[in-house]
């Protein structure tokens, strides 16, 4: 029988415990800020359903961690230490940030409204023009030619 | 389809509907001749842009990627440019590069065309600053541009719109600048601030480089475009152009390109207008390979594809205590040209312009702190990243890269597009007057941005996805022996063939081109119209 999941992702049942632990290595929960970590259900629904967009590169950041002995009683710290910043890593820590940052309570969180920018746009203060005043007593600064 | 395509010779032929093949096809459109523009790529729709969703950051890391490579749309073409430390940027498809460029709208300055005389390197341009003011204006009110008028860094300029708003890290910045004396002043912009011309006006969205879902931002496919197909040009969309043909006469008779449904179709023309630009360009003219032309077709000087310049950029950001815009308001913001001219007290020549920037989305901030190691994985994330939200904010330097050969465009030996058409690759190097100039300018900036407040610096130097300025690949001037194009875009060995884009440049000047190139190309078209009655003599 195939270990294969039956989902339409292509990780194997080991690949995907394996990412879901890798999600918490990167961003586990706060209770400082009352925050979920990447491996939580909705955030991590979100990675297994973005990572098919990437499904190759991703499995590959997954079996490179995997090879660290991930998930087979080594401390998550030793391990985390060991693929922290690796480039094997890259696309693996990009997508669990693209799911992380745009989940709803992650945002409301950094004051952000949960929303995408379009249509509504946002506002963003002119700033005091009259500083200008002092650059152009500066005086001309092009070359004549 | 194309049983229904007119395929009897074209009087022009335009070749790539971005920047400069949608300003050429406008101004040769009330000439009433028949005009035919061929795009590889296809329209875009505003509403499919990456700011409609909640996953725009992550769709500017895949469909919409700033890097075709990446990006594999149909309208791509793969280039490579594994030899060179800054990679290519571009969009295929009408509008080109203006889709996704941040609409930073510099002009040049008198000097930048005359390189040569006052600085004693490279050449200057066949033409001034004079001879283009009027065609700077022209392009300016087709486009719309904001800004402010009485820039101490430029001759008198209008301003159509007022500028963009500085935003809290404008301010931060300008504070910066005014510690140490310096010059700044708000950027002139592609953006409209107000309605014009049935463009609506910006809303900050924040994401200007994976297209405006607002129209806010002038792309030519709403700017040119609309009004030269109002005009009668006809633009054929997924069409990749893969030689110009050459007749007995020694005159370009036509091109040959695949069509949507990717078969070979040949149009014939009477005059072939090439903008495809600086990778683009010398990439067909060296496909094109004739008995009379062994080399490339209008490469008798040798120079099609050399030259290559890129603009070496230099980001420096800083992070500070307070909140700033993040990810709100759109990339222009302000300028700095303190350092824009030559100055004997420094160990380069020519000069570079400072532009903020003034934030960064959620996702970006987070992986800019984890690739640089001020987010660590694990229980400190949270708080690391609290410190870089909303808080980073700085500037990049645009360097006047100069001229020189060993910089290239050349055929790739084995990669080839979805057509079969030989790739271009990209061969460059910083050169040691640009890594000088690249060094001060990081010094200089990191400067001002303690003097503004910062607490940390973050720099990349050069910017490696920064290859967005693709330019001198086929460059201008009166000699036929040194340049392959004449003084009004006219190729030196093939007498209807005019090139319109940015691989004439003679040099490159330290400011974003676009505007130059537009208006370069309404100068070209307007020597064209002037000439009809005898453009081949
Ligand atoms: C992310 C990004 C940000 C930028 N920001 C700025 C900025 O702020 N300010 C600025 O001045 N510039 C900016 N630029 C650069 C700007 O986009 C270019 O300078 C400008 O678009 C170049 O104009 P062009 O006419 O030379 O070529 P392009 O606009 O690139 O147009 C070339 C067209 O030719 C088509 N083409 C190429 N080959 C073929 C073929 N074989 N057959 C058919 N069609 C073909 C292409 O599909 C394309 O549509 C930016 C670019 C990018 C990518
Ligand atoms: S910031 Fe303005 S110009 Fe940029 S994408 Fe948004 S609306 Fe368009």
């Amino acid at each position: 029988m195939s270990n294969t999941i039956a989902t339409d992702s292509l990780f194997s049942i080991e690949q995907r415990d394996a990412l879901r632990l890798l999600a918490r290595m990167i961003i586990p929960s706060t209770a400082a800020y009352n925050l979920p970590g990447a491996d939580d259900d909705l955030i991590f629904a979100d990675i297994l359903e973005s990572a098919k967009a990437n499904e190759a590169q991703i499995a590959e950041s997954i079996d490179f961690a995997m090879s660290h002995d991930l998930g087979s009683g080594v401390s998550i710290e030793q391990v985390a230490s060991e693929l922290e910043g690796h480039p094997a890593m890259a696309a693996l820590v990009s997508l669990v940030m693209q799911c992380y940052y745009r989940d709803d309570r992650i945002m409301v969180s950094l004051e952000v409204e949960p929303r995408a920018p379009f249509p509504q746009g946002f506002d963003v203060p002119q700033g005091d023009w009259s500083m200008l005043d002092a650059v152009q007593k500066r005086g001309k600064i092009w070359r004549d030619a | 389809m194309s049983s229904d395509i007119d395929f009897s010779p074209v009087d022009v032929l335009i070749i790539g509907a971005g920047a400069s093949g949608a300003t050429a096809a406008w101004n040769l459109a009330e000439t009433k001749m028949r005009i035919v523009c061929l795009e590889q790529g296809g329209w875009t729709n505003p509403a499919d842009y990456p700011t409609t969703g909640r996953d725009w950051e992550s769709r500017a890391q895949s469909d919409f990627s700033i890097n075709p490579n990446r990006r594999q749309q149909p309208g791509d073409y793969p280039v490579n440019d594994d030899d060179s430390p800054i990679k290519i940027a571009n969009f295929n498809g009408v509008g080109g590069g203006t889709v996704l460029y941040a609409g930073h709208y510099p002009r040049f300055h008198p000097s930048d065309f005359k390189v040569k005389s006052l600085d004693g390197v490279a050449d200057d341009w066949p033409l001034d600053y004079g001879d283009l003011e009027p065609f700077y204006a022209e392009n300016d009110r087709i486009t719309g541009v904001s800004g402010l008028a009485g820039d101490p860094a430029y001759p008198a300029k209008q301003s159509l719109m007022p500028p963009l708003p500085m935003g809290k890290s404008g301010q931060k910045l300008a504070e910066g600048f005014d510690q140490l004396g310096w010059h700044w002043w708000p950027s002139d912009s592609a953006i409209a601030t107000q309605p014009y011309n049935g463009r609506d006006q910006c809303i900050n969205l924040g994401a200007c480089i994976y297209g405006c879902a607002q129209g806010a931002k002038a792309s030519t496919d709403i700017t040119y475009w609309p009004e030269a197909i109002r005009a009668g040009v006809e633009l054929r969309t997924w069409c990749r152009v893969k030689e110009i043909n050459i007749g007995d006469d020694g005159l370009a008779c036509g091109v040959t390109y695949f069509d949507e449904d990717g078969v070979e179709q040949f149009q014939p023309a009477h005059v072939v207008v090439m903008a495809c630009n600086g990778v683009g360009t010398p990439r067909i003219l060296l496909n094109s390979v004739s008995e009379q032309f062994p080399d490339g077709l209008a490469n008798r000087s040798g120079l099609v594809g050399k030259n290559l310049m890129l603009h070496p950029y230099a980001s420096i950001q800083g992070v500070f205590d307070e909140p700033l815009d993040g990810y709100r308001g759109p990339h222009d913001s302000i300028w700095s040209q303190e350092f824009y001219e030559t100055s004997e007290q420094r160990d380069f020549v020519r000069g570079f312009t400072y532009e903020t920037t003034r934030g960064r989305g959620l996702v970006a901030t987070a992986l800019t702190g984890v690739h640089t190691g001020r987010i660590p994985w694990g229980s400190g994330h949270h708080e690391a990243y609290r410190k870089l939200h909303n808080r980073i904010a700085g500037m990049v330097a645009i360097c006047e890269d100069l001229p020189e050969e060993h910089n290239t465009v050349t055929l790739d030996p084995w990669i080839k597009d979805a057509h079969g058409i030989p790739a271009p690759k990209m061969s460059y190097k910083i050169s040691t007057n640009s890594q000088n100039m690249l060094d001060f300018a990081v010094a200089r900036a990191s400067e001002t941005l303690r003097a503004a407040g910062a607490t940390d610096l973050i720099i990349e130097s050069p910017l490696t996805s920064g290859g967005w300025h693709l330019m001198g690949t086929a460059r201008m001037g009166k000699d036929s022996k040194n340049s392959v194009v004449n003084e009004w875009g006219r190729s030196h060995d093939v007498k209807n063939l005019f090139i319109v884009d940015g691989s004439i440049f003679v040099t490159s000047a330290g400011v974003n081109p676009t505007r130059t190139i537009q208006t370069l190309a309404l100068y070209i078209t307007d020597q064209i119209k002037k000439r009809l009655a005898h453009l081949f003599d």
